[in-house]
C-alpha cells in the first residue's frame, strides 16, 4: 500500500440529486496502466472531473503521495494540480500557438509571471520542450500551428505539454475517441510507453474495449458510478467485457 | 393589417411630404450644376481638416481600445474575475452605447470648447461600450477547452489568459478594434458640424454658404478618405484568419 502513488477511496458526487459516483476505490502504483471502462454514463469522466477537483466531489479522498488533495484549501490546489496531466478527447490545443509553444504551456506553473507575459522562456525550459515534441515523434512538427496538424498528432502534443508538465499522474478522457485506429494505437502506445519509462501512473478512459489489450496493466469497470471491476487486464476475458456493457446479465 | 397601419402611422409622424419631394429634386439638380467645376481653392485647408478628422478617430478609438479592454475583461462570463459586477458593467456599457458620438460630442463641446478634442472624448466614450461589448462576446465565444487544459497545469489566471486566450482571441478583436476605426472615420467626418473639428466644419461652413463648388470638392475628399480606409482595413482583415 505504501508504494501506491495515487489512492483513491470512497469518492463519491452526486449530480442534481442523482449518484454519479458511489463510493469509488482503488489504488495505483507508478508506471501502471489503468484503463478506465464502462458506458456511456457510467461516471469515467465524472471520476477524472472529481480527482483533479474540476467538480467538487461530495466526499472520499484522494491521495497523492499521500496527501489528500480533497483536503487542500483551493488556494494551494495549483501546485498539487500541476503533478496531475490531463488528456482530453478533444486535445485542447491552443489552436492558433505553434506546437512547442503548446507544450511550452505544461512548463507555465512553474515559469515566472514576466517571462510568460513577454513570451521569453528560460533556454532550458525551450530545450525540455523540444525533447517532449521529440519523444512523441513531432520534432519536425514543432514550429507548425496546432490547427494545422492532425488528430493523432494534436493528441501527441497534448501528450507532450503533459510531460512538459513534469506530472507523476496521467488522466486521459477518452483520449482516442475522435481519432482513426491507426493513430489511436499510436497515441495510446506513447502513454504507455511513457508510463514504463517515466513511472508515470496513467489512468485512461476508453470507449474501445479492444483497444485495453497491449495497452493496459490492469482495468477499472465503471457501472451505474460504482466500481464493478477491478481486474488485471489478463483476467479482462470475455464474460467480464460482455457483463461490464449489459446491464440485463449482471448477476 | 396591422403593418399597414404602423407604416401609415410612421408616414404621418415623420411629415412624409413627396410634394416636397417633387419642389426640391429640381431645387438640389440646380445645386448640383452650379457646384460645377468642383473648388481647389483652399485645398491644402481641407486636407489638414481631413487629417484632423483622421486624428479624432483614431485617437477616440484608441481612447475606446484603453478603456475597453479591462471593463470587456469584467463583461465576460468566461473571464470575469468578479462575477457580481458583471451585470453593473454591462448596464454602464450599454449607457455609452446608447449615446451616440454626436450627443457627446455636443456635450463635450460645452465642457471643454469647440475643436477636435471634443470629438476625440465623443468617439472615445461612445465607441468604450460598443467596443467593450463586442470584445466580451468575442471572448465569451472561445471555446473553454483549451483554457482548461491550461488551467489545470496548475498556472495562474494571469498566466492563463496571456498564454492561452490572447493567442486565439487576437484576431477577433483586432478586427473589431479595424471595425471601429473605419466607423469612426466616417462618423467623425460630421462631428464637425456641432463644433467638434473635422472636415465636418468646413461642410458646415460651406453649406451655410452656399457654397456648393466647395461642398462638392469636400464631399469628394470624404468619399476619397472612406474609401482608401474601407480598402486599407479589409485587406488587413483579410490576412488575419
Amino acid at each position: 500500500m505504501t508504494d501506491d502513488l495515487l489512492g483513491v477511496c470512497g469518492l463519491t458526487h452526486a449530480y442534481r440529486g442523482r449518484p454519479a459516483l458511489e463510493g469509488v476505490s482503488f489504488a495505483v502504483r507508478p508506471g501502471e496502466v489503468v484503463a478506465v471502462l464502462g458506458a456511456s454514463g457510467a461516471g469515467k469522466s465524472t471520476l477524472f472531473r472529481c480527482i483533479t477537483r474540476l467538480i467538487e466531489p461530495d466526499g472520499g479522498e484522494v491521495r497523492l503521495h499521500g496527501t489528500d488533495l480533497l483536503r487542500l484549501p483551493r488556494r494551494s490546489l495549483g501546485g498539487a494540480r500541476a503533478e496531475i496531466g490531463l488528456i482530453f478527447q478533444q486535445f485542447n490545443l491552443v489552436r492558433r500557438l505553434s506546437a512547442r509553444d503548446n507544450v511550452l504551456a505544461g512548463r507555465l506553473a512553474e515559469v515566472p509571471t514576466w517571462r510568460v507575459l513577454a513570451r521569453r522562456f528560460d533556454p532550458a525550459d525551450e530545450q525540455l520542450a523540444l525533447a517532449c515534441l521529440d519523444r512523441v515523434g513531432l520534432l519536425a512538427q514543432a514550429d507548425q500551428r496546432a490547427d494545422r496538424l492532425s488528430g493523432g498528432q494534436q493528441q501527441r502534443v497534448a501528450i507532450a505539454r503533459v510531460l512538459a508538465q513534469q506530472s507523476c499522474v496521467i488522466l486521459a478522457d477518452e483520449p482516442v475517441a475522435s481519432l482513426d485506429p491507426a493513430a489511436a494505437r499510436q497515441v495510446l502506445d506513447i502513454l504507455r510507453d511513457i508510463a514504463r519509462e517515466q513511472g508515470i501512473v496513467v489512468l485512461c478512459s476508453l470507449h474501445q474495449v479492444d483497444l485495453v489489450d497491449g495497452f493496459a496493466d490492469r482495468v477499472l469497470g465503471l457501472m451505474g458510478g460504482a466500481l464493478v471491476l477491478d481486474v488485471p487486464v489478463g483476467a479482462f476475458d470475455a464474460a467480464a467485457r460482455t457483463a461490464l456493457y449489459e446491464p440485463a446479465s449482471k448477476p | 393589417m396591422l403593418v399597414v397601419v404602423a407604416y401609415l402611422v410612421a408616414a404621418r409622424l415623420a411629415e412624409v411630404d413627396l410634394a416636397a419631394l417633387a419642389a426640391g429634386v429640381p431645387r438640389m439638380a440646380e445645386w448640383a450644376a452650379k457646384a460645377w467645376p468642383p473648388s481647389t481653392q483652399g485645398l491644402d485647408t481641407l486636407l489638414l481638416r481631413a487629417a484632423e478628422t483622421v486624428s479624432m478617430a483614431l485617437l477616440g478609438t484608441t481612447l475606446a481600445l484603453v478603456l475597453a479592454v479591462p471593463t470587456a475583461v469584467l463583461a465576460a462570463r468566461n473571464l470575469t474575475p468578479e462575477p457580481w459586477l458583471r451585470m453593473p458593467v454591462r448596464w454602464l456599457l450599454n449607457v455609452f452605447r446608447g449615446t451616440d458620438a454626436f450627443v457627446f460630442a455636443i456635450l463635450f463641446v460645452a465642457a471643454v470648447g469647440l475643436g477636435p478634442f471634443a470629438g476625440v472624448l465623443g468617439v472615445g466614450l461612445h465607441t468604450w461600450g460598443s467596443m467593450a461589448k463586442l470584445f466580451a462576446e468575442a471572448i465569451e465565444g472561445l471555446p473553454a477547452g483549451p483554457l482548461e487544459a491550461v488551467a489545470t497545469t496548475g498556472a495562474s489566471r494571469l498566466k492563463v489568459v496571456s498564454f492561452a486566450l490572447l493567442p486565439d482571441a487576437l484576431p477577433g478583436l483586432t478586427s473589431v478594434v479595424l471595425y471601429f476605426l473605419e466607423f469612426n472615420i466616417r462618423a467623425s467626418t460630421v462631428l464637425g458640424i456641432v463644433g467638434a473639428g473635422g472636415i465636418g466644419q468646413e461642410l458646415k461652413s460651406s453649406m451655410d454658404l452656399l457654397n456648393f463648388p466647395r461642398l462638392f470638392t469636400i464631399l469628394v475628399v470624404i468619399l476619397a478618405l472612406v474609401t482608401v480606409v474601407d480598402q486599407l482595413s479589409s485587406r488587413v482583415r483579410a490576412r488575419l484568419g
